[in-house]
């Protein structure tokens, strides 16, 4: 019995990716140096962005050597059995080692450390993305030799398609018996965009003989939280952002108002022997609550002078060509009357809320934002900053403001770490209309169902840190709520234990 | 496509499927047809491309509204001498045809009559797992299942027709999957010109055979034909021309009986186990079924008599050929033990890893002078290692299919949602087709699918039950495969009160953008055939609303409206929203081509402002537009991930519509960009530019915080 056996590639990609493509300049090539050579894939559905997968088996003894036998080629990639997984796409590529096609014995691991976010992981509300370190780790363990570069960068800079810069990167590795000219003859033969597939193709080639090229893999992984051992130090570069922050946003007065309730949660942590996080993460979430979004500071934002250079940027419009942005806006009647002084808008509400107009009346508006009219527009609101004071929201935003402060300050001497569990309480809140009700509506039934219990006594100050992490995690899990109800009803049972026990 | 006029001696290289094509030429064959589904769309496809050249052969083709209209069509071969191929997807399109091919198979055929259905078992499967097999076993139709190898299957389709004709018989040929799409060559022969085709006109309609009626008396006679005749006959051609193959083995007192189609997975397992090389040299004898029904007791009988045990490798279940080949055993006395899904899996696909694990067995349990523990070990481990990497990734992201970006199918799904948020959940009734995927998340709507064009239909007895009516989805290929009678015609004549909501999208797109008879032209002219509106009218359907299905304002009011009405009887929306990938195909050049005639062209997309996107994606969750997706957060305060709509965006506008609909934030943004400007476009943009510069206010400089 022969003990030859076929090489074999498995490539995985995303539908509309051209793993096809790819799959097929193989084929190609390896007809062109006279292998026996077999592909196969599973398109159907799979094509329409699903993840999919091509297979390739290459008997690695020419024909004319054959003397008319022919190998039997396997139809399925087998775990195990890969010698060259190709993934366009890290998670692709991790569950390539998911599926046992990334093996130390003999897997070459080409893949492209980018992202494309699964809807699953986009859908979340909070940060849903899977771990990518935990991903690059896991392939570079797996394999008996890896490439992970973000041949996607590369793909952008050559302005070529991905699947041609994989295609060199495989040519370089000289994995396969198949010279680097065949493969670009069989772009050629292919005859589609065969400039950019071959710059393409030489930008992969490139990127295996630089001999950097793992430094570049390595910063995927990313740098974690610095830790400065000063106490302010960790601190310091946030509240300068937050400063800067306030100072656009308000005045110079509100930045002081900053400062001012900043120095109060630095004394009580320094008081309860923290090492200065819990101002840190304070001054971070502090700023943002301070900063919110506000039918003005939306206009604010929208009439930045960096902000037409920017969308410029990100819709490729070339220079020269003219632009016009058309925003999407729909305020309500919460939306309007936050902006008037509380005296006039409670009784609007009131009256809103007795005839159902809220959440249903709204003022559709497309503003042209980057006409003269439409700009003028958006700066006269934007201009309305000066009598934001005076509103209704900021009313309600400093009181709220006011509480979770306290609920922080009068939480450091009991229980740091509780402490900082309700700092990080705030990151809930976000969004604008129902989205940003239903997130306060979160924040506020965990202030009273957790904190407030648990700053009176009624719950262990462990018990209480760990529920706020559980129940943020819960608000976010679904729009519904159904999670936090699930996880409030289990606290309950918690709050009233010690006051059992005590009895 | 070239590749289909090659000649004697010359070699052919391209996909299975293609393959089959060209051996359907090669076999004379005098009409074709069938219905697209994966994996077969392509056989269909290719034979509409291929037309001219079929037409000069004096081929007709039919490309067919549904599967039964196309084992239909192979009725010419039943009193005439021409052979006929059709082809679609099965088990799905097997189900459809049935009727048809029962009444076929029992008639006979006089002409060679093959049906080659594409079997959408195992990995990339969409449809539910069934075996054809049984639909062959019923009906006396011989399945072949050649194994996976382009001679073969060329080969396999030349004698499909020979032993059609011998046996007067139907034949059908499953190809899996991968079967159907894997690269390889053969060497070609000349096409076979039909005796008798559209060029060659048969001399006039049969004389009437009764027997031919598929009728009483005559259905009697038939089914003692089938196994008294025809039968016999099969097997006796099957044996003649060698069809089911055999390969020696030094170890003759156990064997392998396989499916033709498995035999590379089996070959490769054996590889594994060091049971076989490369070249499919063997240790064990293997007998390979390329014909899977009927069996022939002789063949089987012959391969096992001498030896221990055989191992029998089927896919799929009930285990049809394992019962068979244990009765002709018994029936002839053999004491070999048969091993079938006692070591194998009954469900599932047959991959070369779980088959190396059913050998294992199998040589452990009778053979173990061939010895297997090496490889068994090194089997264990790499399976100990996988499970640790999984471990260690835990849960990994899925990636089901999705609609496509800019796909006119969605906004009617976000459209459902947000009515669903008013007036409260709604049963719905889901159908076969690209719609299906908002059964995933984010929209997760849909409570059953009963199979293409049946979603109506399938609300009928849901909706008596319910205070609130039920919506149908189905797209326009569903409409014209079966829901137009099934669903409409069977819901008006019962004056149902239901919500039938139509996708029209112009093609039956999750199989490639095939021809209806509501697209806009066809493959012969640029006519429409019939539109779905007036077809509806025609049939009485009263509560008639066509919608384009960008406009998510009036969808939603069209929905609330329809399930609100005091209006009984069925409400029609017609969603109307070309399929977005062939628009693209379609507008691309165009506008390439306007673009390098310097032709002012204004190109519209959408974005986010990842200032203003507070990183909740609740636009995403009424979307999952491919090209809706996260960045990192630019704001250093801010940790979660914001919205970003990348450069695949075709400026269908929804997201836009969706924020506006959902009320949802200020961050999205519409953007016109004018390309080959005119003079008026640049003076307006610097206008506007100089202006602005005018009212811009000052940008605040970053501070510094000066220490304590």
């Amino acid at each position: 019995m022969s003990a030859q056996r076929p090489l074999t590639v498995l490539i995985a990609a995303l539908g509309g990716e051209g793993g096809g493509v790819l799959a097929d300049w193989i084929v190609q090539s390896a007809l062109a140096e006279d292998y026996p050579v077999q592909a196969t894939s599973v398109p159907g559905v799979a094509q329409r962005t699903g993840a999919t997968t091509y297979y390739i088996e290459i008997f690695p003894e020419k024909r004319v050597t054959l003397d008319g036998r022919r190998p039997v080629l396997a139809l399925l990639p087998t775990p195990g059995d890969v010698d060259v997984m190709l993934a366009s796409e890290l998670l692709e590529a991790g569950r390539a080692a998911f599926n046992g096609f990334v093996t130390p014995d003999r897997t070459l691991l080409i893949a492209s450390t980018h992202r494309v976010l699964a809807v699953a992981e986009k859908t979340a509300m909070g940060d849903g993305r899977y771990d990518a370190a935990t991903l690059l780790d896991t392939a570079q363990a797996r394999a008996a030799e890896h490439v992970l570069l973000d041949f996607n960068a590369l793909a952008q800079e050559a302005g070529a398609p991905l699947n041609a810069v994989l295609l060199g990167a495989l040519a370089a590795t000289n994995r396969l018996p198949i010279a680097a000219e065949t493969f670009r003859a069989a772009i050629r033969a292919e005859g589609k965009a065969v400039d950019a597939n071959l710059a393409g193709f030489e930008a992969g080639v490139a990127a295996i003989r630089a001999p950097d090229r793992q430094g570049a893999a390595a910063s995927v992984a990313g740098a974690g939280p610095s830790q400065a051992a000063d106490f302010d130090a960790a601190a310091r570069p946030i509240i300068e952002l937050g400063v800067t922050r306030l100072l656009d946003y308000q005045s110079p007065a509100y930045a002081q108002l900053y400062l001012d309730r900043l120095q109060r949660v630095r004394e009580a942590e320094r008081q309860a022997g923290g090492d200065g996080s819990l101002l840190r993460e304070t001054a971070r979430q502090l700023a943002v609550r301070m900063a919110f979004d506000d039918v003005i500071r939306v206009a604010q934002m929208k009439i930045e002078p960096e902000r037409l250079e920017r969308v410029r940027n990100e819709v490729r419009a070339k220079d020269g060509d003219p632009l016009v942005v058309i925003d999407y806006f729909k305020p309500g009647i919460e939306e309007i009357c936050s902006l008037l002084p509380a005296a006039l808008a409670r009784p609007i509400l009131r009256y809103s809320e007795k005839r159902g107009w809220l959440g249903k009346v709204y003022l559709g508006l497309h503003v042209r934002s980057n006409s003269v009219s439409g700009f003028l527009r958006l700066r006269l609101l934007a201009g309305l900053r000066r009598f934001r004071p005076y509103s209704h929201r900021y009313a309600q935003e400093q009181a709220l403001i006011g509480e979770w402060l306290d609920a922080i300050e009068r939480a450091c001497p009991i229980d740091l770490a509780m402490a900082r569990e309700i700092v990080d309480l705030a990151r809930l809140i976000k969004g604008y209309g129902d989205t940003h009700a239903r997130s306060t509506g979160s924040f506020h039934r965990i202030m009273q169902a957790i904190c407030l219990p648990a700053l009176r006594g009624h719950m262990r100050p462990a018990v209480a840190a760990d529920a706020l992490a559980n129940a943020r995690v819960a608000a976010l899990a679904d729009a519904e709520g159904k999670r936090l109800d699930e996880v409030l009803g289990s606290v309950a049972d918690a709050v009233t234990l010690p006051a059992k026990a005590a009895e | 496509m070239q590749s289909l006029l090659l000649g004697d001696g010359e070699v052919f290289r391209g996909e299975g499927i293609l393959a089959v094509t060209k051996a359907l030429l090669q076999s004379g064959v005098a009409y074709v047809g069938g219905y697209q589904g994966a994996p077969v769309s392509h056989l269909v496809d290719v034979l509409v491309d291929a037309e001219e050249m079929l037409d000069d052969l004096g081929i007709h083709l039919e490309t067919c509204a549904n599967e039964a209209s196309a084992a239909a069509l192979l009725a010419a071969s039943i009193n005439y001498p021409v052979r006929g191929a059709v082809t679609w997807k099965s088990i799905v399109g097997t189900n459809v045809a049935s009727d048809a091919l029962s009444n076929l198979a029992s008639a006979g055929v006089t002409g060679g009559a093959l049906i080659v259905v594409g079997e959408d078992y195992g990995e990339g499967a969409s449809v539910i797992q069934e075996r054809s097999h049984a639909f062959a076993v019923k009906s006396s139709v011989w399945l072949l299942d050649p194994r996976p190898d382009l001679p073969t299957i060329v080969r396999m389709t030349e004698k499909a027709f020979e032993l059609s004709e011998a046996s007067n018989t139907p034949v059908m040929m499953e190809l899996r999957i991968r079967a159907c799409h894997v690269q390889g060559e053969f060497v070609a022969r000349d096409n076979v010109p039909p005796t008798h085709s559209r060029r060659h006109l048969l001399d006039g309609p049969a004389p009437q055979n009764y027997d031919r009626i598929s009728h009483p008396p005559s259905t009697f006679k038939q089914e003692k034909n089938k196994f008294e005749v025809r039968l016999p006959a099969a097997r006796r051609f099957i044996v003649d021309n060698a069809l089911n193959e055999f390969f020696d083995g030094e170890n003759r007192n156990v064997g392998i009986i396989l499916q033709g189609g498995l035999y590379n997975a089996v070959l490769r397992a054996m590889a594994r186990v060091g049971l076989a090389d490369a070249f499919g040299k063997s240790r064990v004898p293997l007998m390979v079924l390329n014909v899977a029904h009927p069996l022939v007791p002789e063949q089987i009988t012959g391969f096992c008599a001498g030896k221990d045990a055989v191992l029998l490798i089927e896919e799929g279940q009930p285990e049809f050929i394992e019962l068979a080949v244990n009765t002709i055993l018994r029936k002839a006395d053999l004491p070999t033990r048969i091993v079938g899904k006692d070591a194998l899996p009954m469900a599932g696909e047959y991959t070369a890893e779980v088959i190396a694990d059913g050998l294992l067995k199998f040589v452990e349990r009778h053979a173990p002078e061939l010895d297997v523990a090496g490889a068994a070990r090194h089997l264990a481990e790499l399976r100990e290692a996988r499970a640790g990497a999984q471990k260690t990734l835990g849960e990994l992201p899925q990636r089901p299919p999705n609609f496509c970006t800019g796909c006119p199918e969605r906004p009617v799904f976000t459209a459902i949602k947000l009515v669903q948020r008013e007036i409260g959940p709604t049963h719905i009734a889901t159908d076969i087709g690209c719609h299906s995927f908002a059964t995933f998340p984010p929209f997760s709507l849909g409570n059953s699918i009963l199979g293409y064009g049946m979603s109506l239909a399938s609300a009928a007895g849901v909706g008596p039950m319910m205070e609130k009516r039920p919506i149908a989805v189905m797209g326009d290929g569903g409409f014209w495969h079966n829901g137009l009678v099934s669903g409409v015609s069977s819901a008006l004549f019962n004056r149902s009160d239901g919500v039938l909501v139509i996708l029209q999208n112009g093609y039956t797109s999750a199989t490639g953008a095939q021809y209806l008879p509501n697209s806009k032209g066809n493959r012969k002219d640029a006519d429409s055939t019939s539109d779905i509106e007036s077809t509806l009218r025609a049939m009485g359907v009263k509560w008639l609303r066509k919608i384009d299905t960008y406009a998510l304002p009036k969808m939603m009011a069209t929905l609330r409206d329809a399930m609100t009405t005091a209006d009984k009887g069925l409400k029609v929306i017609i969603g109307d929203g070309e399929c977005q990938l062939a628009r693209q195909r379609r507008i691309r050049p165009q506008i390439a081509a306007r673009l390098k005639r310097g032709e002012r062209v204004v190109r519209t997309r959408f974005g986010v402002d990842e200032r203003t996107c507070t990183g909740d994606h609740a636009c995403i969750r009424l979307s999952a537009c491919p090209s809706l997706t996260l960045q990192p957060n630019p704001d250093p305060l801010k940790s979660d991930p914001v919205a970003h709509v990348n450069n695949d965006c075709v400026g269908c506008g929804l997201c836009g519509e969706v924020a506006h609909a959902a009320v949802l934030c200020p961050s999205f943004y519409r953007a016109e960009i004018v390309q080959n400007p005119r003079w008026h476009d640049r003076l307006l943009a610097a206008l506007r530019q100089r202006t602005i510069r005018l009212l811009q206010p000052k940008a605040r400089q970053p501070v510094a915080v000066a220490a304590e």
